[in-house]
């Protein structure tokens, strides 16, 4: 039976092949702006997800104070300093390595000048695991050394790196020696300037080092993060710190562990990985494709109209044959159907023409957005899309023509016959 | 019994302020078996007795029995299987499918009754041989002259096998050899196969198969002869 009404509207539809097409055509002009605009946002966010995770990296995750990331509006908490045990999270089932920035306010003293005056003051002083500048440099940034100095390294103990401003205010070059004085109550440290930060790298920068919070003015001082616990004792006043997690391990079940012992101990950080990150990001970007998909729908609507205006008129010119069919023994049921199928398979093929287009469309502005912004703009033809689209058009299809034949077999059937 | 009975029947059509009364109480009995040929003027009605014979027009008045079941107290499921198996309708314009070749305009009583593909097209082959069209079988409506169209439309009423054939001018558009052709399978189906035939014709020639001729004229019955 259906193979035979499927025929039937095969014959209708190849009857009237100009109009047909016309048909098709705005169907799938409608499809392909949908099909075209939600396969790019699809492609955007996955490309976004690769960017951070490669970025980021899949095995780490930063501990911060609580609130400075997050949503908008977040509550954020005053402290943005958190106390921490190095040593006790290198030690947690998973952690692979973790670094830390602590930061201070210390009480400097530069060498001798040529009239024997020193320069002294209170300037920020940031203590940095050896482990940042070797396990995760993509989080360096500026954090680059100008000629004929070095950053910190492993086993470095009473060093220091400084900011050029602070450098030149001093007339410090690598070799020579500052003091710093921690607590009032501890002894001030002689420290040997190994390196001094590329003035042109610090002030131009392309990307701020560390995380938001961290201060990486001019007129900073790096040392070791050990000589921090020798000026300050305890770590009480740790930025941020960055663990990376055994390979094959799941990054966020070891930070959520990681955070979870930590609250409970009263200190209040935030572990953040890269799926926090690109869900940030996502909500962003997932706007903006309901945004688009929002205008494609407003496509498909003008396509659905004019299918349901085609159907309209062809229901029209076969009134006739409606009372033909009728005549000789088809039920209304038989019409609807037969008109149903006929409106679903100009939506399907319209479906199907639209789909391809629509991720061929897709292809070419992934490439030309990958183009500009110098990224792999992935493809995303999932199936699940494809399947959809054509599920919808048909049925947008076989709903545009379900009117005007419920109307067609509702006419008494000379009537039907009689009309011109 | 009386397989058609029509009581009382009138057709009025409203056009605007005037009315324009096709039938104006009209009887007539058709037995099984019986082939009743009317006759009349144009414009006299016989076309719209025919459409409420075939349950595809309602009256304005009156009771028209189909056997034996009041048409208008019918439900629209059972007059579907009525127009599809009951009745066999030749129409006076003919009324085929555009888009369909000849045997698929005869095979499609077939489909709408659910009849396999391959005994349609078997079916509706042997129908076209029988009014000496097998050549034409492929050929749509619109290739077709005007009697060829007509012998399609003859052969589709006869699709179902149905036990009544109503033929609007069934001879009309076609030359004297083959309206006789045609005429002689009329009366084949009811002396062979027990049908009952009601045809509309002009021709004196062709209402001479019928057992009764039936004259109409402005929507009454005028006139009723045997043939014997
Ligand atoms: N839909 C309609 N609206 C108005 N008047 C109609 C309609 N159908 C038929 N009539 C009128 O009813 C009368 C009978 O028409 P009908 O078609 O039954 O005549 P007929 O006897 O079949 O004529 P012919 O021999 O020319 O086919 C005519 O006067 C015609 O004008
Ligand atoms: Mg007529």
């Amino acid at each position: 039976m259906f193979r035979d009404f499927l025929a039937l509207a095969g014959a209708s539809i190849a009857h009237r092949r100009m109009r047909s097409w016309l048909t098709v055509i705005g169907v799938f002009i409608g499809i392909t702006a949908v099909v075209a605009l939600i396969s790019v946002g699809l492609g955007l966010e996955r490309t976004i997800d690769q960017e951070v995770a490669k970025l980021f990296g899949v095995d780490t995750f930063i501990l911060m104070p609580r609130g400075a990331f997050g949503r908008p509006g977040a509550a954020r908490t005053s402290a943005n300093q958190f106390s921490l045990d190095l040593a006790w999270l290198r030690s947690v089932d998973g952690v692979r390595t973790a670094a830390a920035v602590r930061q201070q306010t210390g009480f400097v003293e530069g060498p001798a000048g040529e009239d024997g005056r020193r320069v002294r003051g209170f300037f920020p002083v940031v203590g940095l695991s050896p482990e940042l500048i070797t396990e995760f440099e993509s989080f360096l940034g500026t954090l680059e050394v100008a000629p004929g100095g070095r950053l910190l390294t492993a086993g470095d103990e009473a060093v220091a790196v400084l900011g050029h401003a602070m450098a030149r205010q001093m007339t410090v070059e690598p070799g020579d020696t500052i003091t710093v004085q921690g607590d009032a109550d501890a002894e001030p440290l002689a420290l040997t300037v190994v390196g001094i930060l590329s003035a042109q790298a610090q002030d131009t920068p392309q990307q701020p080092a560390f995380a938001p919070g961290v201060p990486d003015s001019p007129d900073t001082i790096f040392i070791p993060y050990e000589t921090m616990g020798l000026l300050w004792g305890r770590a009480e006043d740790v930025r941020l710190t960055l663990v990376k997690t055994d390979p094959g391990r799941d990054v966020n079940e070891v930070a959520a562990r990681a955070e979870a012992h930590l609250r409970a101990q009263g200190t209040e950080v935030s572990a953040v990985t890269y799926t926090d990150i690109s869900e940030a990001i996502g909500t962003v970007t997932s706007t903006v494709s309901a945004f688009l998909a929002g205008i494609a729908g407003i496509s498909l609507l003008v396509g659905g109209v004019g299918v349901m205006n085609t159907m309209f008129t062809s229901v029209l010119e076969r009134t006739r044959d409606i009372g033909i069919m009728k005549a000789v023994g088809a039920s209304n049921a038989n019409i609807m159907t037969l008109f149903i199928i006929e409106s679903g398979l100009i939506g399907l093929v319209g479906g199907v023409v639209g789909t391809f287009l629509g991720l061929g469309v897709s292809a070419v502005t992934s490439a030309a957005i990958g183009r500009v912004f110098d990224v792999h703009v992935a493809v995303v033809a999932s199936p699940m899309l494809i399947f959809i689209t054509l599920l919808g058009s048909f049925t947008l299809g076989a709903f545009a023509g379900l009117w005007p034949a419920r109307r067609a077999a509702k006419l008494p059937v000379v009537d039907a016959l009689r009309y011109e | 019994m009386n397989v058609l009975q029509l009581k009382g029947i009138t057709k009025e059509y409203q056009l605007g302020k005037s009315a324009v009364h096709a039938l104006r109480g009209l009887d007539l009995d058709v037995g099984q078996g019986e082939i009743v040929a009317l006759m009349g003027p144009s414009g006299s009605g016989k076309s719209t007795l025919m459409h409420i014979l075939g349950a595809l027009d309602t009256p304005t008045g009156g009771t028209a029995t189909f056997e034996g079941h009041d048409l208008q107290q019918l439900e629209e499921r059972r007059l579907v299987e009525l127009r599809g198996h009951k009745v066999g309708f030749v129409f006076q314009t003919f009324h085929l499918v555009p888009t369909l070749s000849a045997q698929r305009n005869v095979e499609l009583p077939m489909v709408f009754s659910r009849i396999g593909k391959r005994e349609r097209a078997r079916r509706a082959q042997e129908l076209l041989k029988r009014v000496g069209l097998a050549d034409r079988a492929k050929h749509k409506p619109n290739e077709l002259s005007g009697g060829e169209r007509q012998r399609v439309a003859i052969a589709r009423a006869l699709a179902n096998d149905p036990p009544v054939i109503l033929a609007d001018e069934p001879t009309g558009n076609l030359d004297s050899e083959t309206g006789n052709s045609i005429l002689d399978l009329l009366r084949r189906l009811c002396e062979e196969d027990g049908k009952t035939v009601v045809l509309v014709t002009h021709d004196p020639e062709a209402a001479a198969i019928a057992h009764r001729i039936i004259r109409l004229r402005d929507g009454r019955v005028v006139e009723e002869t045997r043939n014997v």
